[in-house]
Parts: structure tokens; sequence; C-alpha cells
């Protein structure tokens, strides 16, 4: 579970620790017989990138939505920048007045021009961000003038970001925010985000993606069958940190693992002339193994040694739960040195 | 004291936004050229047709009033159906489909400012097409507007405005999205004219045809333009029979739309 300490209150929290921006305590919500969320308790702290990841149908999304005001809890409890989620108009106003929302595939108006759009969703707060500016910061100057229904998927969805930033948020959902992006338009909403969070905002979100989660967040929660069952830094999620690595080669044809020395290892494999070592000692093992290949002029191919990714812990965690692979990741193994 | 003047302004800037937000339906409407010219050339189309199947002749059933002075306000109660009745179910069923209202529900924009923006918006398309029907039909076929009648008139635009705007996002409790949209609005709509004395009369019709078309709105707007438009009578002209049906569904239609608005958008699915 995500909660870290019985004294954390709002504002008032040990040295250092930033006051919360969402708490919520176990909270549920059932469709019928279907219970989609069976208690689920998560602190995120202001200025934080907080991830929530989990394969389609284990909840997330009911999660979110309770938390946005869209949806009603069955059961528990939350609060958003000190605010009970699902109170009073005047309550959820005010709420919606600070929190900044994208969703996963939510339609604008078509024949307003993406400056009009912009200007619209600002009136709507007391305190909107200019619309260039809002402009600039999602790329989006070049199309100011361009009718929402004549943009492309990318800038469709970075419009999206720039309608809930308008309001100059101090919390942002963001709902799958790069799905269906080419690799250079993540990159940019990647960049956007991280410029937001230097802003001081604090971010919610949900992806598919781990390196996604990697690298923008600061703490990652696995959602299973309505229940968080992991919780922790990218680095650290379900012992990342702590398990051994691997490093692996080619041999030349003459050679077999047993001419490799002996490393510190807790398992050494040969399969179709790929040597794999799995280690707590990567360092070590992988200055015995180079050492050993320069001395005698041996060539080893493909050399490369890995922590594994958060995606090897996420299919770990998330095993058993077949609505739908998750190897729609795009990660690439994360090479320490090759 | 101070509490109460925060809750003022506090109105006085959702009236502001509500101004700002018609504005803004406005300029998506007209923008979209297919809908702009439908709301035009339909209504005409049926006038010029119409008018020129039976032109000279008289009702007899109806006292003897001329059938253009029948047809043109009938077109023009029709053409307040569609701006405002078809037009809100079509395109907020729609909106709906697309998530449009959904983000709207993520703004701090109140709901109903943004349902009071669109019945508004649509409540200028309404005047934008009574105007032209009213003008092409004195030009072209001799309708009399008479002073005495304008608040008739206006009333019944009104009360009908009411009516058709409140049903048409009422009845979207009962219809699932925007492919059945035109469909269900259209079997209210389109059966109702026939028998309500919007293309010809029907005063001969059966007698529980005729109680069918008067319960419902559509009738009762036809009736009250016609009897207001009427050379033949004189003062006021009000018609507060049709005015009463018209104003008892405007009641019903503010009822179902409260209830679609109360409902969260999308809490049953999971």
């Amino acid at each position: 579970m995500i909660q870290t300490g019985e004294s954390e209150r709002a504002g008032t929290t040990d040295a250092g620790e930033r006051p919360v921006a969402i708490e919520a305590r176990g909270l549920r919500k059932a469709y019928g017989q279907l219970q989609a969320v069976r208690g689920v308790d998560i602190t995120v702290r202001r200025g934080e990138v907080f991830c929530l990841l989990g394969p389609n149908g284990a909840g997330k999304t009911s999660v979110v939505e309770i938390l946005e005001g869209y949806r009603t809890a069955s059961g528990g409890e939350a609060r958003v920048l000190g605010i009970p989620v699902g109170g009073s108009t005047a309550a959820s106003r005010e709420l919606r007045e600070r929190v900044g929302i994208v969703l996963q595939s939510c339609g604008v108006q078509p024949d307003l021009t993406v400056a009009e759009l912009v200007e619209m969703y600002g009136r709507y707060h007391r305190h909107p961000r200019p619309v260039d500016e809002v402009l600039a910061l999602v790329e989006l100057e070049a199309k100011r003038g361009e009718r929402a229904g004549e943009l492309s998927g990318g800038q469709r969805r970075r419009l999206d970001l720039a309608l809930a930033l308008v309001g100059d948020p101090e919390l942002i959902f963001l709902d799958e925010p790069t799905t269906g992006f080419d690799p250079a338009a993540r990159r940019q909403a990647w960049s956007a985000i991280r410029s937001l969070c230097e802003l001081g905002k604090t971010i919610f979100l949900t992806t598919h993606f781990m390196d996604e989660a990697q690298y923008l967040g600061d703490r990652v929660a696995v959602m299973r069958a309505g229940e968080i069952i992991a919780e922790g830094t990218p680095d650290e999620l379900g012992g990342r940190d702590r398990r051994p690595a691997e490093i692996r080669f080619t041999l030349p044809e003459n050679l077999t693992l047993e001419d490799v020395p002996e490393v510190p290892s807790e398992q050494r494999t040969l399969d179709a002339g790929h040597v794999l070592v799995h280690t707590s000692q990567p360092v070590e093992a992988a200055h015995q193994i180079t050492g050993w290949a320069l001395e005698r002029g041996i060539a080893l191919g493909s050399f490369q040694i890995a922590q594994p990714t958060l995606e090897d812990i996420y299919l770990e965690l998330t095993r058993g739960d077949g609505d739908e692979p998750a190897s729609q990741s795009h990660t690439a193994p994360e090479e320490i040195s090759a | 004291m101070s509490v109460h003047t925060e809750t003022r302004s506090g109105l006085a800037r959702d009236l502001g936004l509500v101004a700002w937000q018609i504005r803004y339906e406005q300029r998506s409407y007209w923008r979209n050229r297919g809908r702009g010219l439908f709301t035009f050339v339909f209504p005409l189309m049926f006038l010029v047709i119409f008018a020129s199947l039976d032109s000279s002749a008289h009702i007899k059933s109806l006292g003897g009033i001329s059938y253009d002075d029948f047809l043109v306000p009938g077109i023009l109660a029709y053409a307040v159906i569609t701006t405002t009745f078809v037009n809100l179910a079509i395109s907020t069923a729609i909106l709906r489909d697309e998530g449009v209202l959904k983000r709207m529900q993520g703004t701090p924009l109140p709901r109903w400012a943004y349902v009071a923006a669109r019945i508004g918006s649509c409540a200028l398309v309404m005047a934008a097409i009574t105007v032209v029907v009213v003008l092409a039909g004195i030009l072209f076929w001799g309708l009399s507007l008479r002073l005495e009648a304008l608040p008739a008139i206006v009333v019944s635009l009104l009360l009908g405005t009411a009516a058709f705007t409140t049903l048409g996002i009422g009845i979207l409790r009962f219809v699932k999205n925007a492919d059945t949209a035109p469909v269900i609005v259209n079997l209210f709509v389109l059966p109702l004219t026939f028998i309500s004395n919007i293309w010809f009369p029907t005063n001969t019709l059966p007698k529980t045809l005729r109680s069918i078309a008067s319960a419902f709105p559509i009738k009762p707007l036809a009736s009250s333009l016609q009897y207001a438009f009427d050379p033949r009578h004189h003062g006021a002209a009000f018609d507060w029979g049709s005015l009463r049906t018209l104003l008892i569904w405007a009641v019903v239609g503010t009822f179902l739309m409260v209830r679609f608005l109360r409902r969260p958008l999308g809490d049953d699915v999971p």
C-alpha cells in the first residue's frame, strides 16, 4: 500500500515531507456484482509525479475518475487538494478550478480553432493563463488558427494538455497522455510534462508504457484486480534495485561456458552461443570477464549489462491477469554500459 | 451581508460566462456550413413547395383563411421545432458521444451555465429563422404582421422555444447514442407534423388524431402562431388554450432536462 506513515496529515508532515495533494483511504467501487476497486489507499504529495500502472480492467480508470469527480465511490473516502471528492456543488467547482484533467479520449468542439478553444476553456477559470503562453508550452503556436477537427492525433493530444493547463491548475490528471504518439511526439510530451513538474505542479499519471513511468514517475503504483499490489520509486519497485543484474554476451564458436572464468554470480547459462550471467555484483563480474577477454584477445559479441527493467518487474507483478498483454510497451533494456 | 454580496457577484460572473459561452456556441454553429444552410434552406424550401401546390386556395374548415396565411406560420412553427428540439437533441447526443460533455463537466463552468448557453444559442438561431420566414412570408406570400398581435407571436415563440429546447435536452435520457438520436427525434416530430396543422389543415382528420395532436406541443405552437398571424383577427389574438399546453410542456421539458442533468455522466460503466 502507498500509505507510508500514520502521522501524515495534509500540510503538517515530517521535516522535508511535502504537503499531501491526494489522499484516498479504502476506496471502493462496485458496478453491480463487479468489484472494480477493492480498497485502495493512495497518498500523493505536492510536486510529485505519481504513476498508476496496471493492465486494462485493473480498476485504474475507476480510481482516477473517482478522484477527478466523474464517478462516485461505493466506499472509502478521498481528498484532493484537501477537498473531499463527491462533495457539494460549490466544493467540486472549487476543485475543478484547481485541477486540470486530460482524459483518454475526449472530443472538443470541432468547429472552433485551437486559440479559440484555449481562450474559451480559460474563461471558465478565475485566473486563466494567457493563451499564447499555453500554446507555447504545448508547442501549438503554429496551429493556433486551425480548427480542432482538422488537427492530427498528436496535435489533438497536445490541445488536450493545453485545455487542462489553461486554468493554471495545481494538480493535473493525465490518463494515458501519449497513447498513439510517435516516438518524437512522445519525447515532446514528456518534456512538456517535465516542465510542468518544474513549475511545481503535482501530476497523477496513468500509463501503459513502462519507459514513460520510468522517465516521468517519482513514484509508481501497480494495480491488479482492483488492488494496489506494489508501490515504490521506479528504481525500487518490487525490489528491482536488489535484483541480480544480467550480463550477456556471445562467445566465439570455439569456446564454451567452461572457458569463461569463475565470477561472482548466482547463475550462468549458455543458450545458442549467448552467455547469460545473473549476478548481484555486476561491476566486479563484468570487470573479470572483460579482463579475461582482453588478456586472451577474445572478441565478445553484443556485450551488455542490464538491471531488470521496470517492465520485467511489472510483467512479473501482473502475471496471470491476462486481459491484455502488457507487451505493447516499447521499453528497451536499460543498459548500464555496453 | 458579505456572504450575500459574494453570492451575487458569483452569479453575475456566471451570467457573464453564459453570455460568453453563447458567443462560442454561435461561432461554432454558423461555422459549420452544412448546419447553417440546413437551418434556412429546409423551411424555405418547404414553404416554396407547399405554397406552389395550393396557393390560391381558401380553407373552409378554418373559416375561409387563405392557404398562405395558414402555411407561413405553420412553416415557422416547423422551423422553430427543427432549430430547437431536433437540433439540440441531435447535436447534444453527438457532444455526449464525443466526450465533449464529459470534458465540460471537468471544468469549473457550472453545468446549468453550459446548458443555458446552449439553449440561449438555440434561441438566437430560432430568432434568425423567424425573421427570415416572416420576411419571406410578407414579401412573397402576402403575410400580414399586425402590431397588436406581436406580443402574442413573441409569447408563442418564447413558450415554444422553452418547451422544445428543454425537451430536446430531456429526451437524451432515452437516447442511447448519436446514431439513434435522429431516428428517435424524427419518430416524434415527423408523424406529428402531419396531424398538427403544419403542412396542411388537419381539422377534418378523425377526432382521435386531432386529440393526440393537441396533447403534444407541435400543434399548439402552430395554432397559436396561425391565430396571431390571421389577418381576420383583431387585437392581441392570444390563443390561450394552445399557449397553456405549451406552458405545460415547458414544465415537463424542464423536469426531464433537470433529471437528465442530475445524473452523472458515465457512472454506470466500469
